[in-house]
């Protein structure tokens, strides 16, 4: 059975971006671009497994509805057509020096912390250190402002699970769009 | 893109900027049988590309040269601004409330702040014509603040769940609520179709009901001729060798040339902070401070709103995402300056009432409770889907001469210096911030909210750095927007504020274009000459 158009946005939380799979650029859902093991295009495997884990911590579900897929599709966008929160809050483009700027500070707060990497924390570890990037109280925190890194990077994740037809259909909430987004945008 | 034979071509007029009062200034001019060339540095807009996405609207903000930010409360430069046909207002949330009378007399009549060169019975005939023209849903005589003026051409917005719950604890406190007024359509009006209320404004509106460019003055302008130019950015206003007049602005070519485009008039509608660093950037040895600079004023006295934002969640289901993202009601009884004098405060604020927004982004709900995360977060959002409620003072900031827009050591891609922007409350602005958040807090626990809380001293619209008065010593222009020093220079928006009010800017800024553009046109020939 074929899915219809609203069905599959609401399927897909933010909606279709085009990845590039087997070499192959596709349009799919950031979920779907995890699933299936797309190229990332900014950030690396090891920032994309931080990312996760920091994600997972700030909203649970965040990185399996594809959060790095989704913040590494932006980054390589044209900054203009950027769809990332972080574009009117006041940081120069391009915004790929601040996600990865934070997430080695976090990474260096993982191994200072729990001498751990980022990626492998346990809940419990990852719980800790979110509380502390929120708060700004890593004193040697290298990197963005901590409690801001932590504002932006929640707001993804709440962009992600929530943002779209999906996450407004979680909460019982109307979507009502007058124009649903495209599948196709930013290329 | 800019047309290689538009460099041959003479206008009367020149307009830069696309968004409300730029639009508002070519629509009338054209009317006066004027040519216009509308110069837009940001793309093109089309109500089909106006997406109902939290994520896509982000596409509407500023995309320009960067804005350096300093000072203590930053004007959110990127979050205020718009880039592309429409400016700012595509997505703004059209509510439209006057300025009050003392709003124009703030130094004469309490000694604080600057005074108008014009009074508030100066504007109001204009203030008329373009809720007229635009289309404002309201019920006057239920606003108990408002000054004289015309009853409103649509009848109120509808009353949801959310606003009928907030109004309860204003009632219970003896304070009035009043339809808000909006520049939204309640029912069809002049082609234009009613609102379905979905709440989607800040994305822009793409069925005409919410008076943004793209439905009003624009399409009037170019039906009349006017020549609509996008990703066209104005890097100088180029002025006679003796600087008396603009002969026309330097513009780039597709090919990254410098080409000089030519007026009897230059009309600056770039908005509060690009205007400031036009001028400041167009020096010459007639100007060497600057256009229209010469007694040092442009760039000086930028404001801000402080929003108050106030949430809460209710028992009762709120359905907040229905609505207009401005709110369903007004309530403006903290207007009297001295209101809240006894806490150090001085100036006027209002209240938006149930505000309409969607779970995600920096209005959001999940930003609300900033706070939360993890599995907290996603409770908060459930328990919030049902009884979310919101409301927004617009809490008047006081003119500084030191909150100013300078110019940078840092230039742009065209070699342009960027603009930083420098801004910080009065003490007393922040003191009446806070007695309105108090006041908002008391208010929603009268209405029964189970939980109450507020956000950050957020900053709102942007006004002033080329404010309009009586003399070339304390302001930039004239009451008609004229540059003191070359007067075929017209400032248009919110730019020319010397006071900021407790109220948004849109409609007062469209009315003093109105004004500006009617005495341009009956004077053009004293206007043109410089």
């Amino acid at each position: 059975m074929s899915l219809s158009r609203r069905q599959f946005l609401r399927q897909g939380g933010v909606g279709l971006l085009a990845f590039t799979v087997g070499g192959c650029t596709q349009e799919m859902t950031p979920q779907e671009a995890r699933r299936r093991g797309a190229a990332l295009q900014v950030l690396s495997e090891t920032e994309v497994a931080g990312l996760e884990r920091l994600g997972e911590t700030l909203l649970p579900g965040s990185a399996e509805r594809g959060l790095a897929q989704y913040i590494d599709h932006q980054l390589a966008a044209n900054p203009e057509d950027s769809m990332l929160m972080i574009k009117y809050l006041g940081v120069p483009r391009p915004f790929a020096p601040f996600y990865s700027g934070g997430l080695a500070a976090a990474s260096v707060a993982a191994m200072q912390l729990y001498d751990t990497e980022l990626a492998k924390l346990t809940d419990e570890q990852s719980n800790a250190l979110a509380g502390r990037i929120a708060s700004g109280e890593l004193d040697d925190w290298q990197g963005p402002p901590s409690p801001f890194f932590y504002f932006v990077l929640r707001a993804d994740a709440v962009d992600v699970v929530y943002g779209g037809e999906r996450g407004f259909a979680d909460l019982g909430i109307p979507y009502a769009a007058h124009i649903a987004p495209p599948s196709r945008w930013g290329e | 893109m800019l047309e290689p034979a538009l460099a041959d071509r003479h206008f009367d007029a020149i307009v830069v900027g696309s968004g409300a009062t730029g639009s508002a200034f070519a629509a009338k001019l054209t009317a006066a049988g004027k040519s216009v060339l509308i110069l837009e540095a940001g793309p093109d807009r089309t109500r089909e590309q106006l997406v109902s996405s939290t994520l896509w609207a982000r596409r509407l903000k500023w995309n320009g040269a960067p804005v350096l930010e300093a000072g203590a409360n930053p004007v959110g430069h990127s979050f205020n601004a718009g880039f592309g046909v429409g400016g700012a207002s595509l997505h703004h949330y059209a509510v439209w409330p006057r300025f009050h009378v003392e709003d124009f007399e703030m130094s004469a009549r309490y000694g604080v702040g600057l005074d108008w060169p014009i009074r508030y019975a100066d504007l109001r005939p204009y203030y008329d014509e373009v809720q007229q023209e635009a289309g404002i849903s309201g019920d006057a005589t239920a606003e108990a603040w408002r000054p004289d003026g015309a009853a409103y051409p649509m009848g109120p917005v509808p009353l949801f769940e959310q606003g009928r719950i907030i109004a309860r604890g204003f009632e219970r406190l003896g304070k009035k609520v009043a339809p808000l007024p909006l520049a939204i359509t309640s029912t069809a009006y002049r082609g234009r179709p009613p609102c379905t209320w979905d709440g989607w404004c800040d994305a822009g509106c793409p069925i005409g009901a919410l008076a943004n460019p793209l439905t009003v003055y624009l399409p009037d302008a170019l039906s009349r001729g006017a020549v609509l130019v996008t990703d066209t950015p104005v890097t100088r206003i180029v002025a006679s060798a003796d600087g008396t007049r603009a002969s026309g602005v330097l513009v780039k070519g597709a090919d990254g040339s410098d080409v000089e485009l030519t007026a009897d008039v230059v009309v600056l509608a770039a908005f509060a902070v690009q205007n400031p660093r036009l001028l400041l950037a167009s020096r010459s040895a007639a100007h060497p401070d600057g256009l229209g600079n010469n007694s040092g004023n442009v760039g000086k006295y930028i404001m801000s709103h402080s929003a108050a934002l106030v949430y809460g969640i209710f028992d009762e289901e709120t359905h907040y995402y229905r609505g207009a993202f401005g709110g369903q009601l007004v309530n403006q009884d903290c207007y009297p300056k001295n209101t809240h004098a006894e806490d150090g405060a001085f100036g006027s604020y209002q209240w938006m009432i149930a505000n309409a927004v969607k779970p995600n982004d920096l209005l959001g709900v999940a930003t609300t409770r900033a706070d939360l995360f993890g599995d907290e977060l996603h409770e908060f959002m459930r328990r919030a889907a049902r009884g979310f409620a919101s409301m927004t003072g617009v809490v008047e900031g006081l003119p500084s001469a030191s909150n100013a827009v300078t110019l940078s050591d840092e230039p742009d891609e065209h070699g342009v210096p960027l603009a930083q922007v420098t801004h910080s409350h009065d003490e007393r602005t922040t003191a009446l911030w806070n007695a309105a958040l108090a006041d908002g807090k008391r208010i929603f626990e009268a209405a029964g909210a189970s939980e109450v809380w507020t956000g950050p001293q957020g900053a709102m619209h942007i006004m002033g750095g080329t404010i309009m008065g009586s003399n070339s010593g304390n302001s930039v222009t004239n009451e008609y927007g004229q540059l003191h020093d070359v007067r075929n220079v017209v400032i248009a928006g919110p730019g020319l504020f010397p006071t900021s009010a407790g109220v948004n800017p849109t409609f007062t800024a469209i009315a003093l274009a109105a004004r500006s553009a009617r005495h341009i046109a009956q004077n053009w020939r004293d206007v043109a000459r410089g």
